[in-house]
This record gives C-alpha cells, sequence and structure tokens, in this order.
C-alpha cells in the first residue's frame, strides 16, 4: 500500500515542516513512512532532523547527479529525503524529475510526505499538490491563512487531488478555537484533523533540530499532531499502480 | 473613494499584509498603503485595498471591486495575498475627507486583528494610538471573533474560492498541468 501526501497551506509560518514530521512520527507507529522535503527554493527538513551537514540531497538527485537512495537518510524512526539550500544546487534541480523520486520512493513505503512550498506562485512549488493523492492544509486560525487554505484546496480539486484534512496550527486562544474550527469546516472539503497550540518546546525542537515529536513527545502540540492521526486514515494504494502513475504523470518539461 | 497621490517611500510583493501595518507603525508613517493582489495581474480585475495612517496608526480602510469600506474592506484585504504594496507619505490634512467617513474608520487596532492577529503588534499599535481614540472607537472585539465573523460571511468565502479556482485554471493553462 502507498499513498501520498502533500502537507501545503500557500502560506509561511504556519508551521508546514513541523506539522509534517510530527504526522510522519505519528504516522510511523503503524506505516513505513516517508518525508520528502519538496521545497526545493526554501529548504527547511534538514534543520528539523539533524541533517544539514549532508552533502547528499533532493537537489543532487532533482539534478541528476545521485540516484534517490543516495539522498534517503533514517531518522526517527522514518525515512527522510532532506532538500540543500544552496542556490547552485536549487538552480541545476529539476523540478519535473520530483514525479520519478515519488515513483521510485513509492515502491518500498507506506506513506509519503511532501513538505511543500509556502506559496503557490510558481509551477514547481504546485508540483507537490499536482503530484499527491491527498493534500494536508496547514493553517493558522487568521483570515489570511484560511484564506489561503483555501486556495490550496482550489488548487488541489482543479488539478484532481484530495484534500485529506485542515490542520489549525500554532493556536494562541483557546477560548472560541472550536468556534472558528466548526465555521471553517463547511468549507474545506477534508475533516479539521486538529487545533495545535503555539508552544515553546516547537521552538526549543527546532533549536535542538530535532522533529516535536522526537524532543517533546509528551507536550500538548505532540498529543494533538498524534490525535490528527487518529482521523487521518491511510488509504490502500497498490505500490506499482502508484509508481506507474507518477512515471507516466503528464507533467511536461520546463 | 479616491485620494490624492501620495509620497512613495516604499514599493514590494509581500505575502503577509500584516507587514504593512508594523512598516507604518515603525516609520510613523502619515499616508497611506495601498494593496494590489498579484492575482488582479492574472485575473485583469481592478480589486484594491488601502488603509490609511496617523503617525503610524490605521485610521481607515476601504477597497474597491467589490467595494467595501471600514472592517470589511479589511478583511478583503486580508483574504486577497499575496500583494504589490505601495507605501505613501501624504499630509493629514489631505486624509481629511476619508477619516471624516464613519463606514471607513476602523479602530486602532482592528487591522492588526483580521490582518493576522499577532498580539504584540496588536499592543504595540495600541500603545501608541491616542487615547481618544482608543476610548471612542475600540470594541474589544477580539482576533478570532474577526476570523468567525470572515467565516460568516458566505458570500465572501465563495468568491475567495472562486478567483483561486479560476486563478488554478489558468495557471494550469500556463504551466501546462493537467487539470481534472
Amino acid at each position: 500500500m502507498v499513498e501520498v501526501f502533500a502537507v501545503a497551506s500557500g502560506k509561511g509560518g504556519t508551521g508546514k515542516t513541523t506539522s509534517t514530521l510530527a504526522l510522519g512520527m505519528a504516522l510511523a507507529d503503524d506505516y513505513d513512512v516517508t518525508v520528502i522535503d519538496a521545497d526545493t527554493g526554501m529548504a527547511n527538513l534538514l534543520f528539523h532532523t539533524g541533517l544539514s551537514d549532508r552533502e547528499t540531497t533532493l537537489h543532487e538527485v532533482l539534478g541528476g547527479d545521485e540516484p534517490v537512495e543516495a539522498a534517503i537518510y533514517e531518522r526517527f524512526g522514518m525515512d527522510v529525503i532532506p532538500c540543500g539550500t544552496s542556490l547552485s544546487g536549487f538552480r541545476e534541480a529539476d523540478p519535473a524529475r520530483l514525479r520519478e523520486v515519488v515513483a521510485t520512493v513509492a515502491e518500498q513505503t507506506d506513506v509519503i510526505l511532501l513538505d511543500s512550498a509556502a506559496t503557490l506562485g510558481s509551477r514547481s512549488a504546485v508540483l507537490p499538490i499536482v503530484l499527491a493523492d491527498r493534500v494536508v492544509i496547514v493553517v493558522q486560525p487568521t483570515i489570511p491563512a484560511i484564506s489561503d487554505g483555501l486556495k490550496v484546496q482550489e488548487y488541489a480539486t482543479t488539478y484532481g487531488t484530495g484534500i485529506a484534512g485542515v490542520l489549525f496550527n500554532r493556536v494562541t486562544q483557546d477560548e472560541g478555537i472550536d468556534r472558528v474550527s466548526d465555521k471553517a469546516q463547511q468549507y474545506f472539503e477534508g475533516e479539521i484533523l486538529a487545533s495545535i497550540p503555539e508552544s515553546e518546546e516547537v521552538r526549543e525542537a527546532r533549536r535542538a533540530s530535532q522533529p516535536l515529536l522526537a524532543y517533546a513527545p509528551e507536550s500538548e502540540a505532540a498529543r494533538s499532531y498524534r490525535n490528527a492521526t487518529d482521523s487521518l486514515t491511510v488509504r490502500d494504494g497498490e505500490e506499482g499502480t502508484v509508481a506507474d502513475r507518477f512515471r507516466n504523470a503528464v507533467i511536461p518539461e520546463l | 473613494m479616491n485620494l490624492p497621490q501620495g509620497r512613495l517611500l516604499r514599493q514590494r510583493v509581500l505575502s503577509s499584509p500584516e507587514t504593512v501595518l508594523t512598516g507604518a507603525l515603525d516609520r510613523r508613517l502619515t499616508g497611506y498603503a495601498r494593496l494590489e493582489p498579484q492575482e488582479t495581474l492574472l485575473l485583469s480585475a481592478d480589486r484594491v485595498g488601502v488603509v490609511t495612517f496617523v503617525d503610524g496608526v490605521p485610521v481607515a480602510a476601504y477597497h474597491t471591486a467589490p467595494d467595501a469600506s471600514g472592517t470589511d474592506a479589511l478583511t478583503e484585504i486580508a483574504s486577497s495575498g499575496p500583494y504589490r504594496l505601495g507605501l505613501y507619505e501624504l499630509e493629514e490634512s489631505a486624509l481629511d475627507r476619508i477619516h471624516e467617513s464613519e463606514s471607513a474608520r476602523v479602530p486602532p487596532e482592528m487591522p492588526a486583528r483580521v490582518l493576522g492577529g499577532d498580539q504584540q503588534l496588536i499592543e504595540r499599535t495600541r500603545q501608541r494610538a491616542p487615547n481618544d481614540r482608543l476610548e471612542s472607537e475600540s470594541n474589544g472585539r477580539d482576533s478570532l471573533a474577526a476570523v468567525e465573523a470572515f467565516l460568516e460571511n458566505e458570500q465572501q468565502i465563495e468568491a475567495i474560492r472562486d478567483r483561486a479556482q479560476s486563478e488554478a485554471e489558468s495557471r494550469a493553462d500556463e504551466w501546462n498541468l493537467p487539470v481534472e
């Protein structure tokens, strides 16, 4: 089985990378999980997973210099494919090769999480949403973030990608969030998976180069992420079928 | 609603509208910010949001297409990013006309609540605001209440979704992406 999720927001600062790794670690209790940093222009995953000194990353794979296996690192019970931060690596990376990377990984894992770019402004930023089976939308409970989350949903459905659910992240006010969540539910096609409180532990985990669920597994935020995955049913997809689908996906050259 | 052209201080593209408020507060701007959604360029609509300031504190807001003023204009701005921003300096007397419009006036901290809800920015704005404005105009509505009000406006949300769908289709065309 394999299902590919894009974790997306359309806006920076919502905690996408933290959420991607938290969902990944929580799902790793039951599934083989691979997390891929698909934000090739502003890589973040490597800083959250203690991989900032690795020379081979997704950039080298997308640049055609290395096979995908060389960029897979076992971290925190997951397979992690980080992206590099150099400008030359970004320039040489061909985003369309992401399709082949996902197809190869799909043959050896149960769940693929694509940490996506914080924008919908370019073709490479939108590509993970096009390639995924479903999208997890990460929003803060603010008007700009919810609006951008709705835009992600419209992009996804336009490109035939489903909505797995919505995470309300970095919630600072307990009072009123349930009402906001209930009202938002009517506009989103997936379930509101959880409300994750803003917490100092998230910042500390980032400074310690660890995912939240490794750094502070008993924190309220970590518990909320685990609850979110309880509502996220991973769908069965045949490895071969998914791999073929990605290899054959119509992603023309830039 | 028309304002005289001010002196351009800054022009840039930004994704977070809160940045405008921080910039105006830091500069103690008297003038206005003009925010044009980037999608306007793509979809050929004339949609512009304006927020006016005195000494860095927001005073009034309006929006074109849809025509809205006050808090409704702020909500429209909040849901339309990313933007092309122009920050303009203008004599306070040139802003009198819009500042006399009750429908366009907003409580000092309301833009910060609607455009992002950053508590530090809300506090800084309240500290800078003149006491008489805090007493007469602040309505105590919190940031989540502003979000709730936004979510109750089905028409506005449908408009956001419709625009995003058109944008996604138009980009699919431009980027040669498959559409369902």
